[in-house]
């Protein structure tokens, strides 16, 4: 692995050998490697297996930023994807925020490469997504069937080089496996989603994404729509983690300074419950999104964006570090979708902290109340700059401390600041879900909302 | 793009492994996009992406593999993964290729490629200009232009060989609007499978000034209600309903997998008699259309409910053989590094016979949406969540206050068969549609349409 990153170091410095003096240069370079399986019904339906390389280079001249990307690496591809960002810069506006990053000391990461990974046999890879597949059939006698069940994995690889000094790169595995179970009774039909993931094909837990997606399904047969009420809230882990990463759009700097942030301008005041903490952290042991320095190469770091309910901070980039002056620093949050784009803000770990509550207790405190299980419409239905939240919502009702009788075709709507201020109490189950950087979902009690129904 | 002699020898290296048929798909994108926000050119991006994939396929089973490395040695070692992963013996020959014409045709008058940076950057600031004229509420305005010119080569061990070339471009709009706290955004965003001559029939600054009166008018709104009600959707306002609700279930992958509630409802009769659907990739110059689609099938137009009887489905190769119907055109992948999945293209309702304003007038009491936003459906059940962008109530027949942050729930199934009225006009919207992780340009027209009733979920 250290091999191949110095050979990506190597071809990012070798793309930017060609700056002048008078301009700031910078390559990102990635090299990726990946496999999927998708089985159906006990057969391989597909297998996808990927190579691909390439270069971003953004160039920043008179204050004015270019960027262009190639996946042509040769010499001559290089020299003219330098040369067309060079181009583009000229057209584009003056900004304070056009400043490539200087170099900061980092240290590399244990824990984030699964050693061996690129030897594991493509059969094997197979025999997982198969046995994910039938361990979900078995799991409830209610599941008729699988509707998909697959396995995936990836060897990343990135290395940053700057005529201004900067000099990173590293490597990462990751490996996943999603099943979607059926259940069927009548002329019903409910789906549940399960997940598992981890750093290598070892870390994977298929009894458990089985049985979680035997258990969404399954429940949910029977669901009824319901009359208009007001009761409390109960979201799963996994709608926590929808919540968050619609929320989380609002904690990017790059939003807060184009005025699409409903938090802007806001720093210092209450947004949400004096128990709740948000938390970006680019290190965490068990985060996905680990890595040792962001898509600019600065080292990551932990980040309090809402401290005991108090807005502490937004997420940086060195661009926006760099036009809200004051001393802003980057907060090693660039982040771009491979080659092809330069960086922009996103979280990396992202997570609701706060002292938590056992789920047994959630459950009793909000008796009468709806667990929420799936929210459709987190995106069209909510609007993250006037902070609107309007979703559709499947779930069951909390009678006695238990999850009771399912309902469908139900809406729940607040303002997403309204909703942050009622939470009462987290539950103990966090959970890293990939959504546009990891965000943990856990347990989450809110305050009685008005559930719309026929 | 690929020598010929290349491609034969990958063609029959894929089908070693007991493969019945292979294919080689290789494309080269150059492409720009460039933004504005708070009136600042950010950066202007470019670039080339050159890549290929080769896939095999035996009954039910396939395997692809890609590489943005176009050496002989690396089509030949891509062939040799996907051989691998069928584990069989002696598969299908290669038919000799013979280069397939193309029945429709969506010429590009300006390869965008050739225009200036200059100009595509006085293009978007005419549109933002257009924006910020709409009045002092206008307190943000985004605007993006995107272009690409897509080379795509074809060649399968049927004998198919295609090199044909899209090109497509977009500029679009968004804007907020403020006033005493309350905040709302407007979207434009017109889009073709043209060049740069797309811009003599789209005025930039119009397209601005649409996106700014959205939003502001939306200041002038109040949440709408909820509840059971008519709605009545606007012509090209109800395209993503159906494109969501009907079209997805539609697609064949999922009429195989007998994951969509439309698998066990073909040839019955599912909407209301005055309901018909295609999906027409072959309409010319429109955003979603193509010559052929991404497995090298010519385009066609599809008849999907026939007087609201479910007659037609969208297929690509894999599911046609699957399911022993036809090839409907609809294999489509986002780039080489994905595989072909049977998705919509523009997707039509198509017009009836009831003039607009008598739809609205019939109506007691209802809700009249004049766009909707995103929305989700559960393909297993046809149940789906829209938001609404731009709403009015109906009372007594008039369109009466304007409303906003409504929802619609309901189900694909029932709402067009609660179609009780089809409008005699017609318009189209372009977008981008998502499905397995892949992003196509898909285009959606409707008539003005009237849903008998339909759950709106508002905040008021």
């Amino acid at each position: 692995m250290r091999d191949q990153v110095k050979a990506l170091l190597d071809l990012a410095e070798q793309a930017i050998e060609g700056a002048g003096t008078h301009e700031q240069v910078e390559a990102y370079a990635t090299h990726g490697i990946g496999t999927s399986v998708k089985v159906f019904d006990g057969e391989v339906e597909t297998l996808t297996a990927a190579e691909t390389r390439g270069v971003g280079i953004r160039v920043v001249l008179d204050g004015r930023l270019g960027f262009a990307a190639t996946s042509d690496i040769s010499p001559a591809g290089l020299g003219a994807a330098l040369a067309a960002a060079r181009d583009n810069a000229a057209y584009a506006s003056v900004d304070p925020g056009n400043v490539l990053p200087s170099p900061r000391e980092w240290q590399p990461l244990a824990g984030i490469v699964a050693e061996g990974f690129e030897e594991v046999d493509p059969g094997r890879k197979v025999a997982v997504a198969l046995r994910l597949e039938g361990l979900a059939k078995a799991a409830d006698p209610r599941v008729s069937g699988v509707s998909s069940a697959s396995y995936g994995d990836g060897v990343s690889r990135m290395a940053v080089a700057s005529s201004t000094g900067v000099r990173a790169g590293y490597g990462r595995t990751d490996a996943y496996a999603t099943v979607v179970a059926l259940a069927r009774s009548g002329a019903e039909t409910q789906t549940g989603f399960g997940l598992t993931e981890g750093r290598s094909i070892e870390d994977l837990d298929l009894s458990f994404a089985a049985a979680e997606s035997a258990q969404r399904a399954t429940r949910l047969l029977g669901s009824r729509k319901a009359a208009t009420t007001t009761v409390p809230i109960v979201f799963d882990p996994l709608v926590t983690a929808q919540f968050l990463g619609v929320v989380a759009s609002g904690f990017s700097a790059e939003s807060a300074q184009k005025g699409l942030s409903l938090f802007a301008d806001r720093l210092g005041d209450e947004v949400a419950a004096p128990m709740l903490s948000v938390v970006d952290d680019g290190r965490l042991t068990d985060g996905p999104a680990t890595a040792p320095v962001d898509d600019e190469g600065m080292p990551t770091g932990r980040t309090v964006i809402i401290d005991e309910g108090r807005l502490a901070g937004f997420l940086h980039n060195t661009e926006t570090a760099a036009r809200a002056g004051g001393g802003a620093r980057t907060t090693a949050n660039a982040a771009r979708s491979g080659h092809r784009s330069p960086p922009g803000v996103s979280p990396t770990n992202l997570y609701l902290d706060g002292p938590t509550t056992p789920l047994a207790d959630i459950l009793r405190s909000a008796d009468g109340g709806l667990y929420v299980q799936e929210a459709k419409g987190m995106h069209s239905g909510v609007n993250p700059v006037s902070g609107e939240f309007s979703v559709g919502v499947t779930g069951l009702w909390i009678r006695g401390g238990e999850l009771a009788e399912p309902v469908r075709e139900v809406t729940v709507s607040a303002t997403i600041v309204r909703m942050l201020l009622s939470i009462t109490a987290l539950g103990p189950d966090r959970r890293f879900f990939p959504m546009g950087g990891a965000m943990a979902g856990a347990t989450l009690l809110l305050g009685a909302m008005t559930v719309a129904g026929s | 793009m690929l020598d010929e002699a290349d491609v034969r020898a990958t063609l029959a290296a894929a089908l070693a492994g007991g493969g019945e048929w292979s294919e080689v798909y290789a494309e080269q994108r150059d492409s720009t996009s460039l933004s504005i926000a708070d009136r600042r050119v950010e950066a202007i991006s470019t670039g080339r992406d050159l890549g290929a994939g080769v896939r095999v396929a035996k009954g039910t089973q396939s395997a692809y593999a890609y590489t943005n490395v176009l050496t002989r040695d690396s089509l030949l070692a891509a062939a040799r993964a996907v051989a691998a992963a069928l584990r069989g013996n002696g598969g299908g020959g290669v038919a000799d290729l013979t280069t397939a014409r193309a029945a429709s045709v969506h010429p590009a008058r300006v390869d965008p490629v050739a225009v200036e940076t200059a100009a595509k950057v006085a293009l978007a600031r005419r549109a933002e200009d257009g924006a910020w004229a709409a009045g002092g509420d206008v307190r943000q305005v985004m605007v993006s232009y995107v272009d690409a010119t897509q080379r795509v080569f074809l060649a399968n061990s049927a004998g198919h060989l295609s090199d044909t070339t899209r090109v497509r471009t977009r500029l679009a709009a968004q804007v907020v609007a403020a006033r005493d706290g309350l905040v709302q955004t407007g979207f434009e965003g017109p889009g073709a499978a043209k060049g740069w001559e797309l811009y003599d029939e789209v005025d930039a600054e119009d397209v601005g000034a649409t996106a700014a009166r959205r939003a502001v008018r939306l200041l002038d709104s109040r949440p709408a209600p909820a509840g059971e009600m008519t709605v009545v959707l606007s012509a090209g306002g109800g395209g993503v309903l159906f494109h969501e609700a009907c079209g997805h279930g539609l697609e064949a992958d999922g009429i195989v997998k007998d994951t969509t509630v439309y698998a066990r409802t073909r040839g019955q009769q599912v909407g209301s008699d005055l309901f018909c659907g295609v999906d027409d990739a072959s309409m010319p110059g429109e955003w979603g259309s193509y010559s052929f689609d991404d497995e090298g099938t010519a385009s066609q137009r599809t008849l999907l409910f026939d007087a609201g009887v479910q007659v037609g489905q969208l297929t690509d190769r894999l599911s046609a053989g699957k399911l022993g119907v036809g090839l409907s055109g609809n294999g489509r992948r986002q780039s080489y590094a994905h595989v072909p999945l049977p998705r919509m293209t523009n997707s039509l309702v198509l017009p009836g016979t009831s003039h607009p304003a008598a739809i609205v007038a019939d109506v007691d009491h209802g809700l009249y949406a004049d766009g909707l936003g995103g929305g989700e459906v559960n393909p297993a059940t046809g149940d789906f969540v829209f938001g609404v962008t731009e709403a009015y109530l109906i009372e007594h027949g008039e369109l009466t206050a304007r409303v906003r942050g409504a929802n619609l729930i309901g189900n694909g199934q029932q709402a067009i068969s609660l179609v009780d009225a089809v409008g005699t006009d017609f318009a189209m919207k372009q977008g981008m549609c998502g499905k397995g992780g892949q992003w196509v340009p898909v285009a959606f027209g409707t008539p003005t349409l009237r849903i008998a009733r339909l759950t709106v979920g508002g905040t008021g």
